[in-house]
């Protein structure tokens, strides 16, 4: 049986959605009263899996899930060996780095050696300013890492901003961009290349039916990646 | 203070020995009939034997250092192989066929600590060529079934060919073309600009069963060099015995970037999930990179992972389930029985040199089953 992990919360009805227009019912997991962690689709024998987010790419890199639906900014953070299949296009949000509105520093660069920033996105942050060469001191947060300068116990956050709402009622700014994210189709790399249930024509069918991304990275994520 | 193994690492208990004993049998055995000979390399080697020739990033190795320098603990076996290889240059007549049982150790890759496993794999070295890389594929075949390994299929590329179809590319683009065909990243291809997005991810989707993409590929514009790479791949495969479980996969890439020429992967399929339980490859130039002079013999292997078969053979009971189980337990009948007992024993051992012998240290709880023998003074 072909198995899909999705994720809950913000992709969850975009995923379903999608699915649905290749023929997948899984609307059910869309009810607000819903505590079925798996569901079956008996007319295209399919199952999905309810999974946090940075679930997704552990059940695809291990092939629980042959397909997962998951946004960028989760895959770039776990370095999970899963193939990035399809840019589905919903889901936009940006990883961003934030400074209090009051701070003096107007992008990244500008902060001090050593700067403290505050971030659920330990391996993007790293990878961000080992990159502009600048050492910082992370602090690692399970959430709400908009305190972390609010406090005082940062002076930046690197965190994913969708309308940058948060940020504002919380007297945050944008400085910087370090990319931007939308829903990808993620699959179990040998159930790709062996086309377990017909995976590259079920790859295929959504990548027609995709919408266009609206941000072209140009290569700017693998480049990233370790050779 | 806690005195777990380290994280990454594990005892094996007697019945996962023995169970994991069984499977290193019958793979050794199926190498002795085709003529190979188990090589010991060192746990331990200079770093800059691991990494040399570019062939493995010094960060994916386990490191040690001490007074006289860098050590790593071995990710694979083939570096050892291919040092030994060169060192012997012209002591050794060629070819060598050789296989190896030995533990590996890797960092794990998101949480760095050291991550030991164990491989038994092969390597043919000083033979190129059509007939070596048929052997390797063959070999494999009379190894797995040997195991009774459940429905398995090799994935075969021909690192060779995807290399030189990734230099028609504009210079800029081929390291990132490489890294997304290495990790099967279609979205990556997909911002390329045309024509060169529909041509990579046509050649990222051209897999399947043998006749079919080899269909596929003659309406390809290929350079005579990439055509001799196919028919190559072509040949290989009419080598192979009807029925062997192919997929051939021209953009299959390892991150090891050492191969030459044939890559493979081994799956195995269980229920709906599929795992990896083996994978090698062709690497002409390998040798080269340890010989001074930079001389080379070329090398093709493959490398099984023991605890990946281990998981894939238990649930379908063709393990041994239980530990082993005396076939003669000799009980002393008091203190001074056990001279008697002893020497008793030690008769039944060469009387039956397979069985197996043992001595009741204390007064059995209850009377065993079979094979008792009670032991007086007098004997």
């Amino acid at each position: 049986m072909l198995v899909i992990a999705l994720a809950k919360g913000a992709l969850l009805g975009d995923s379903v959605a999608r699915l649905s227009q290749v023929g997948m019912d899984f609307r059910p997991l869309l009810a607000a009263d819903n505590r079925f962690l798996q569901m079956n689709d008996p007319h295209t024998g399919t199952q999905a899996l309810l999974v946090r987010n940075q679930d997704v790419p552990v059940y695809v890199a291990r092939g629980q899930a042959h397909l997962g639906i998951v946004g960028y900014d989760v895959l770039r953070e776990s370095q999970a060996e899963v193939a990035q299949l399809v840019d589905l296009g919903f889901g936009h949000c940006r990883m961003s780095v934030a400074v209090r509105q009051d701070s003096p520093y107007t992008c990244a660069l500008d902060l001090p050696a050593y700067s403290r920033v505050a971030t659920k996105f330990s391996h993007c942050a790293r990878e961000f300013f080992t990159a502009l060469d600048l050492p910082v001191e992370l602090v690692p947060l399970a959430g709400s890492v908009e305190l972390g300068p609010i406090t005082g116990m940062a002076e930046a956050i690197v965190d994913l901003v969708a309308t940058g709402r948060t940020l504002r009622d919380n007297g945050l700014v944008e400085r910087d961009v370090l990319f931007h994210s939308t829903a990808r189709l993620i699959a179990h790399p040998l159930s790709y290349r062996l086309n377990q249930y017909g995976l590259q024509e079920l790859t295929a069918q959504l990548e027609r039916i995709q919408v266009h991304p609206a941000h072209k990275t140009d290569f700017e994520h693998i480049q990233q990646r370790e050779p | 203070m806690s005195f777990q193994p380290p994280t990454g690492s594990r005892d094996l208990l007697p019945l996962e020995v023995i169970q994991k004993t069984w499977i290193r049998e019958r793979l050794q055995e199926a190498f002795h009939r085709w003529g190979y000979q188990r090589v010991v390399t060192p746990t331990l080697e200079r770093l800059d034997t691991l990494v040399a020739g570019g062939r493995v990033r010094p960060e994916r190795v386990v490191q040690i250092q001490d007074r006289d320098g860098i050590y790593g603990l071995r990710p694979d076996v083939t570096a050892s192989i291919a040092r030994v290889a060169a060192s012997r240059w012209g002591q050794v007549h060629h070819p060598q066929r050789l296989y190896y049982v030995a533990n590996v150790f890797r960092p794990h890759p998101q949480r760095g600590h050291c991550q030991e496993s164990f491989q038994v794999g092969v390597e043919l070295l000083g033979a190129g060529g059509l007939l070596a890389d048929a052997e390797m594929l063959r070999l494999l075949q009379d190894g797995l079934t040997a195991i009774h390994l459940p429905p398995w299929r090799v994935i075969l590329g021909e690192a060779g060919l995807t290399r030189l179809w990734i230099q028609g590319f504009p210079p800029v683009w081929q390291t990132p073309v490489t890294q997304a065909l290495i990790h099967l990243d279609r979205v990556a291809l997909g911002q390329l600009p045309s024509p060169w997005r529909e041509q990579a991810l046509a050649w990222l989707d051209l897999r399947g069963e043998p006749a079919q993409v080899f269909q596929q590929l003659s309406t390809w514009e290929l350079t005579p060099a990439q055509w001799q790479r196919v028919n190559h791949l072509k040949s290989l495969v009419e080598l192979l015995p009807a029925g062997f479980p192919l997929v051939v996969d021209v953009s299959l890439l390892q991150p090891w970037d050492y191969y030459t020429g044939i890559v493979l992967q081994v799956a195995v399929t269980q229920g709906h999930t599929v795992q990896l339980v083996g994978q090698g490859g062709r690497y002409d130039d390998l040798v080269g990179a340890y010989h001074p002079q930079g001389k080379t013999v070329p090398g093709i292997g493959f490398s099984l992972n023991l605890e990946t078969l281990h998981q894939q053979l238990l649930p379908l009971g063709v393990l041994p389930h239980r530990p082993a189980r005396p076939d003669w337990v000799v009980i002393p009948r008091g203190e001074r029985a056990y001279r008697a007992a002893l020497d008793h024993a030690q008769s039944l051992r060469h009387q039956y040199p397979d069985q197996r012998v043992e001595l009741a240290l204390t007064p059995p709880q209850e009377p065993p089953s079979q094979g008792v023998v009670w032991v007086d003074a007098s004997g």
